[in-house]
Protein backbone atom coordinates (compact mmCIF):
# COMPACT_ATOMS: atom_id res chain seq x y z
CA UNK A 1 0.00 0.00 0.00
CA UNK A 2 2.55 2.61 1.08
CA UNK A 3 4.89 2.35 -1.93
CA UNK A 4 1.88 2.72 -4.24
CA UNK A 5 0.86 5.87 -2.36
CA UNK A 6 4.18 7.63 -2.63
CA UNK A 7 4.53 7.28 -6.45
CA UNK A 8 2.42 10.32 -7.43
CA UNK A 9 4.20 12.45 -4.80
CA UNK A 10 7.61 11.50 -6.23
CA UNK A 11 6.52 12.48 -9.75
CA UNK A 12 5.03 15.76 -8.47
CA UNK A 13 8.18 16.61 -6.48
CA UNK A 14 10.43 16.12 -9.51
CA UNK A 15 8.23 18.26 -11.78
CA UNK A 16 7.62 21.05 -9.22
CA UNK A 17 11.34 21.40 -8.47
CA UNK A 18 12.03 21.49 -12.20
CA UNK A 19 9.29 24.00 -13.09
CA UNK A 20 9.36 26.25 -10.05
CA UNK A 21 12.98 26.18 -8.96
CA UNK A 22 14.72 25.05 -12.14
CA UNK A 23 16.37 22.29 -10.13
CA UNK A 24 16.95 18.76 -11.37
CA UNK A 25 16.26 16.10 -8.81
CA UNK A 26 17.65 12.58 -8.86
CA UNK A 27 15.13 10.29 -7.24
CA UNK A 28 15.90 7.16 -5.23
CA UNK A 29 13.85 4.08 -4.47
CA UNK A 30 10.87 3.95 -2.10
CA UNK A 31 11.66 2.42 1.26
CA UNK A 32 9.51 1.55 4.26
CA UNK A 33 9.93 4.00 7.13
CA UNK A 34 8.24 2.52 10.22
CA UNK A 35 6.65 4.70 12.89
CA UNK A 36 9.38 7.33 13.33
CA UNK A 37 10.70 9.64 10.65
CA UNK A 38 13.99 11.38 11.47
CA UNK A 39 14.14 14.93 10.15
CA UNK A 40 17.14 16.70 8.63
CA UNK A 41 16.09 19.92 10.39
CA UNK A 42 13.32 21.42 8.27
CA UNK A 43 10.04 19.62 7.59
CA UNK A 44 6.79 20.71 5.98
CA UNK A 45 3.72 18.64 6.87
CA UNK A 46 0.54 18.50 4.79
CA UNK A 47 -2.43 16.58 6.20
CA UNK A 48 -4.55 14.27 4.02
CA UNK A 49 -8.19 13.34 4.65
CA UNK A 50 -10.84 11.51 2.66
CA UNK A 51 -9.83 8.35 0.76
CA UNK A 52 -6.34 8.51 2.28
CA UNK A 53 -5.87 9.73 5.83
CA UNK A 54 -2.41 10.74 6.94
CA UNK A 55 0.45 13.07 6.15
CA UNK A 56 2.77 14.11 3.36
CA UNK A 57 6.18 15.26 4.62
CA UNK A 58 8.77 17.24 2.70
CA UNK A 59 12.06 17.17 4.56
CA UNK A 60 15.47 18.79 4.03
CA UNK A 61 18.25 20.51 5.96
CA UNK A 62 17.80 24.13 7.07
CA UNK A 63 20.56 25.21 4.67
CA UNK A 64 18.79 23.50 1.75
CA UNK A 65 15.52 25.20 2.74
CA UNK A 66 17.26 28.60 2.73
CA UNK A 67 18.73 27.91 -0.73
CA UNK A 68 15.34 26.96 -2.20
CA UNK A 69 13.63 29.95 -0.58
CA UNK A 70 16.33 32.16 -2.10
CA UNK A 71 15.73 30.60 -5.52
CA UNK A 72 12.04 31.52 -5.21
CA UNK A 73 12.38 35.11 -4.01
CA UNK A 74 15.82 36.11 -5.31
CA UNK A 75 17.02 37.06 -1.84
CA UNK A 76 19.70 35.56 0.39
CA UNK A 77 18.59 33.85 3.56
CA UNK A 78 21.01 32.83 6.29
CA UNK A 79 18.70 31.08 8.70
CA UNK A 80 15.22 29.66 9.00
CA UNK A 81 14.47 32.32 11.61
CA UNK A 82 13.46 34.42 8.65
CA UNK A 83 9.81 33.52 8.25
CA UNK A 84 9.96 33.88 4.47
CA UNK A 85 11.95 30.63 4.41
CA UNK A 86 9.10 28.91 6.22
CA UNK A 87 6.52 30.41 3.85
CA UNK A 88 8.54 29.29 0.83
CA UNK A 89 8.86 25.73 2.16
CA UNK A 90 5.13 25.62 2.90
CA UNK A 91 4.33 26.81 -0.60
CA UNK A 92 6.55 24.20 -2.29
CA UNK A 93 4.99 21.35 -0.27
CA UNK A 94 1.50 22.72 -0.90
CA UNK A 95 2.01 22.71 -4.66
CA UNK A 96 3.62 19.24 -4.69
CA UNK A 97 0.86 17.67 -2.62
CA UNK A 98 -1.83 19.52 -4.60
CA UNK A 99 -0.43 18.18 -7.90
CA UNK A 100 -0.06 14.66 -6.51
CA UNK A 101 -3.56 14.31 -5.12
CA UNK A 102 -5.09 15.78 -8.28
CA UNK A 103 -3.47 12.92 -10.23
CA UNK A 104 -4.67 10.34 -7.69
CA UNK A 105 -8.20 11.73 -7.45
CA UNK A 106 -8.52 11.85 -11.26
CA UNK A 107 -7.29 8.26 -11.61
CA UNK A 108 -9.56 7.00 -8.85
CA UNK A 109 -12.82 8.98 -8.86
CA UNK A 110 -14.63 8.68 -5.55
CA UNK A 111 -11.42 8.59 -3.52
CA UNK A 112 -11.81 12.31 -2.90
CA UNK A 113 -8.59 13.02 -0.99
CA UNK A 114 -8.45 16.52 0.46
CA UNK A 115 -5.53 18.51 1.88
CA UNK A 116 -5.10 20.47 5.08
CA UNK A 117 -2.98 23.65 4.87
CA UNK A 118 0.78 23.06 5.21
CA UNK A 119 2.60 23.59 8.50
CA UNK A 120 6.33 23.92 8.96
CA UNK A 121 8.58 22.64 11.73
CA UNK A 122 12.27 23.48 11.99
CA UNK A 123 14.60 22.49 14.81
CA UNK A 124 17.33 20.18 16.02
CA UNK A 125 17.06 16.45 16.59
CA UNK A 126 13.48 16.40 15.31
CA UNK A 127 11.57 13.22 14.69
CA UNK A 128 7.99 12.65 13.58
CA UNK A 129 6.04 9.83 15.12
CA UNK A 130 2.87 8.40 13.60
CA UNK A 131 0.51 5.96 15.25
CA UNK A 132 -0.42 2.97 13.08
CA UNK A 133 0.08 4.53 9.66
CA UNK A 134 1.79 2.86 6.75
CA UNK A 135 4.82 5.03 6.02
CA UNK A 136 7.34 5.09 3.19
CA UNK A 137 10.00 7.53 2.00
CA UNK A 138 11.98 8.40 -1.09
CA UNK A 139 15.33 10.13 -0.75
CA UNK A 140 16.22 12.51 -3.57
CA UNK A 141 19.32 14.48 -4.43
CA UNK A 142 19.35 18.07 -5.62
CA UNK A 143 22.24 20.45 -6.20
CA UNK A 144 21.28 22.21 -2.94
CA UNK A 145 21.42 18.99 -0.90
CA UNK A 146 19.28 15.94 -0.20
CA UNK A 147 15.49 16.22 -0.08
CA UNK A 148 13.36 13.45 1.39
CA UNK A 149 9.65 12.95 1.00
CA UNK A 150 7.51 10.71 3.14
CA UNK A 151 3.90 9.62 2.90
CA UNK A 152 2.37 8.15 6.05
CA UNK A 153 -1.25 7.23 5.46
CA UNK A 154 -4.00 4.68 5.80
CA UNK A 155 -7.12 4.10 3.75
CA UNK A 156 -9.92 6.35 4.93
CA UNK A 157 -13.66 6.08 4.83
CA UNK B 1 -10.94 33.03 12.81
CA UNK B 2 -14.44 33.40 14.15
CA UNK B 3 -14.48 33.59 17.95
CA UNK B 4 -17.48 31.28 18.21
CA UNK B 5 -15.33 28.40 16.95
CA UNK B 6 -12.83 28.75 19.81
CA UNK B 7 -15.03 27.48 22.61
CA UNK B 8 -15.59 23.99 21.12
CA UNK B 9 -11.82 23.44 21.26
CA UNK B 10 -11.58 24.53 24.90
CA UNK B 11 -14.57 22.35 25.83
CA UNK B 12 -13.11 19.40 23.89
CA UNK B 13 -9.82 19.69 25.75
CA UNK B 14 -11.51 19.92 29.15
CA UNK B 15 -13.91 17.04 28.41
CA UNK B 16 -11.14 14.61 27.51
CA UNK B 17 -8.81 15.64 30.33
CA UNK B 18 -11.64 15.23 32.83
CA UNK B 19 -12.52 11.86 31.35
CA UNK B 20 -8.90 10.71 31.71
CA UNK B 21 -8.87 11.72 35.38
CA UNK B 22 -6.80 14.87 34.88
CA UNK B 23 -9.51 17.02 36.42
CA UNK B 24 -7.12 19.78 37.53
CA UNK B 25 -7.04 21.18 33.98
CA UNK B 26 -7.73 24.90 33.80
CA UNK B 27 -7.56 27.41 31.02
CA UNK B 28 -5.02 30.08 31.92
CA UNK B 29 -4.86 32.26 28.85
CA UNK B 30 -5.92 33.04 25.33
CA UNK B 31 -3.70 35.02 23.01
CA UNK B 32 -2.63 35.56 19.45
CA UNK B 33 0.62 33.82 18.60
CA UNK B 34 3.30 36.39 17.86
CA UNK B 35 6.50 34.43 17.47
CA UNK B 36 7.53 31.32 15.58
CA UNK B 37 9.93 30.00 18.23
CA UNK B 38 8.60 27.54 20.75
CA UNK B 39 10.18 26.26 23.97
CA UNK B 40 8.00 23.17 23.91
CA UNK B 41 9.78 20.02 22.82
CA UNK B 42 6.65 17.99 22.02
CA UNK B 43 4.07 19.02 19.43
CA UNK B 44 1.18 16.89 18.26
CA UNK B 45 -0.55 18.07 15.11
CA UNK B 46 -3.94 17.28 13.61
CA UNK B 47 -5.16 18.71 10.31
CA UNK B 48 -8.72 19.97 9.76
CA UNK B 49 -10.50 19.81 6.42
CA UNK B 50 -14.09 20.76 5.70
CA UNK B 51 -16.11 23.78 6.83
CA UNK B 52 -13.04 24.74 8.86
CA UNK B 53 -9.65 24.26 7.19
CA UNK B 54 -6.46 24.44 9.21
CA UNK B 55 -4.35 22.74 11.82
CA UNK B 56 -4.51 22.21 15.56
CA UNK B 57 -1.33 21.59 17.54
CA UNK B 58 -1.11 20.55 21.16
CA UNK B 59 2.26 21.81 22.29
CA UNK B 60 3.87 20.86 25.59
CA UNK B 61 7.23 20.63 27.36
CA UNK B 62 8.84 17.21 27.63
CA UNK B 63 8.08 17.05 31.38
CA UNK B 64 4.34 17.68 30.92
CA UNK B 65 4.27 15.15 28.07
CA UNK B 66 5.82 12.45 30.27
CA UNK B 67 3.55 13.27 33.23
CA UNK B 68 0.40 13.14 31.09
CA UNK B 69 1.48 9.85 29.48
CA UNK B 70 2.17 8.47 32.94
CA UNK B 71 -1.30 9.44 34.20
CA UNK B 72 -2.88 7.93 31.09
CA UNK B 73 -0.99 4.68 31.67
CA UNK B 74 -2.22 4.30 35.23
CA UNK B 75 0.66 6.05 36.98
CA UNK B 76 3.40 3.96 35.40
CA UNK B 77 6.68 5.97 35.53
CA UNK B 78 7.69 7.44 32.16
CA UNK B 79 11.40 8.35 32.37
CA UNK B 80 11.72 8.72 28.62
CA UNK B 81 9.36 9.61 25.80
CA UNK B 82 9.55 6.39 23.79
CA UNK B 83 6.99 4.64 21.61
CA UNK B 84 4.33 3.87 24.24
CA UNK B 85 4.01 7.37 25.72
CA UNK B 86 4.15 8.87 22.21
CA UNK B 87 1.23 6.64 21.16
CA UNK B 88 -0.66 7.66 24.28
CA UNK B 89 -0.17 11.38 23.50
CA UNK B 90 -1.26 10.87 19.88
CA UNK B 91 -4.37 9.12 21.12
CA UNK B 92 -5.05 11.94 23.60
CA UNK B 93 -4.83 14.53 20.81
CA UNK B 94 -7.07 12.42 18.59
CA UNK B 95 -9.68 12.25 21.37
CA UNK B 96 -9.47 16.00 22.05
CA UNK B 97 -9.88 16.76 18.34
CA UNK B 98 -12.72 14.25 18.05
CA UNK B 99 -14.54 15.77 21.00
CA UNK B 100 -14.00 19.30 19.66
CA UNK B 101 -15.33 18.26 16.25
CA UNK B 102 -18.50 16.82 17.74
CA UNK B 103 -19.04 20.14 19.59
CA UNK B 104 -18.60 21.93 16.27
CA UNK B 105 -20.98 19.55 14.55
CA UNK B 106 -23.70 20.58 16.99
CA UNK B 107 -23.19 24.11 15.67
CA UNK B 108 -23.68 22.82 12.12
CA UNK B 109 -19.98 22.92 11.23
CA UNK B 110 -18.77 19.67 9.61
CA UNK B 111 -15.02 19.02 9.80
CA UNK B 112 -12.88 15.98 8.96
CA UNK B 113 -9.66 15.41 10.86
CA UNK B 114 -6.39 13.75 9.85
CA UNK B 115 -4.66 11.20 12.07
CA UNK B 116 -2.32 12.80 14.64
CA UNK B 117 1.43 13.13 14.15
CA UNK B 118 3.84 13.82 17.02
CA UNK B 119 6.90 15.96 16.37
CA UNK B 120 9.60 16.28 18.98
CA UNK B 121 12.90 18.13 18.87
CA UNK B 122 14.89 21.01 20.34
CA UNK B 123 15.07 24.76 19.59
CA UNK B 124 12.04 24.48 17.40
CA UNK B 125 10.36 27.02 15.19
CA UNK B 126 6.85 26.14 14.13
CA UNK B 127 4.54 27.72 11.62
CA UNK B 128 1.20 26.01 11.92
CA UNK B 129 -0.47 27.87 9.11
CA UNK B 130 0.14 31.06 7.18
CA UNK B 131 -2.85 32.63 8.87
CA UNK B 132 -3.23 34.01 12.38
CA UNK B 133 -2.67 31.43 15.09
CA UNK B 134 -4.51 31.40 18.38
CA UNK B 135 -2.85 30.05 21.53
CA UNK B 136 -4.97 28.71 24.38
CA UNK B 137 -2.86 27.97 27.46
CA UNK B 138 -3.82 25.38 30.02
CA UNK B 139 -2.43 24.31 33.35
CA UNK B 140 -2.95 21.04 35.19
CA UNK B 141 -1.21 18.98 37.87
CA UNK B 142 0.82 17.33 35.11
CA UNK B 143 2.22 20.71 34.04
CA UNK B 144 1.65 23.45 31.51
CA UNK B 145 0.49 22.90 27.96
CA UNK B 146 -1.01 24.90 25.14
CA UNK B 147 -3.26 24.41 22.18
CA UNK B 148 -2.47 26.26 18.97
CA UNK B 149 -5.32 26.71 16.51
CA UNK B 150 -4.94 28.10 13.00
CA UNK B 151 -7.93 28.04 10.68
CA UNK B 152 -8.35 29.74 7.34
Amino acid sequence: MSTVQIGPFVAATVSVFKDMLDTDIVKGQPEAEGDSFVSRGFTVLVGLTGGWEGWFLLDMSQETACTFAGAMTGEDYESVENEEVLYAGAEIANIISGNAITVVNNAQPGLNIRLAPPSVFAGQGMSMFNARLSSSSVLMQSNAGPVKINVAAREGK
Amino acid sequence: MDVKYVNPFIVGMQNIFNMLNMTSIQRTGLAKREKLKTDNEVNIIIGLVGDLKGNVVISLPDSTARNIASTMMGGMPVPELDMMPKSALCELTNMVAGSSMSQLEQMGVAVNITPPMLINGRNMMTMISQVETLVISFNCNEGKLEMNIATE
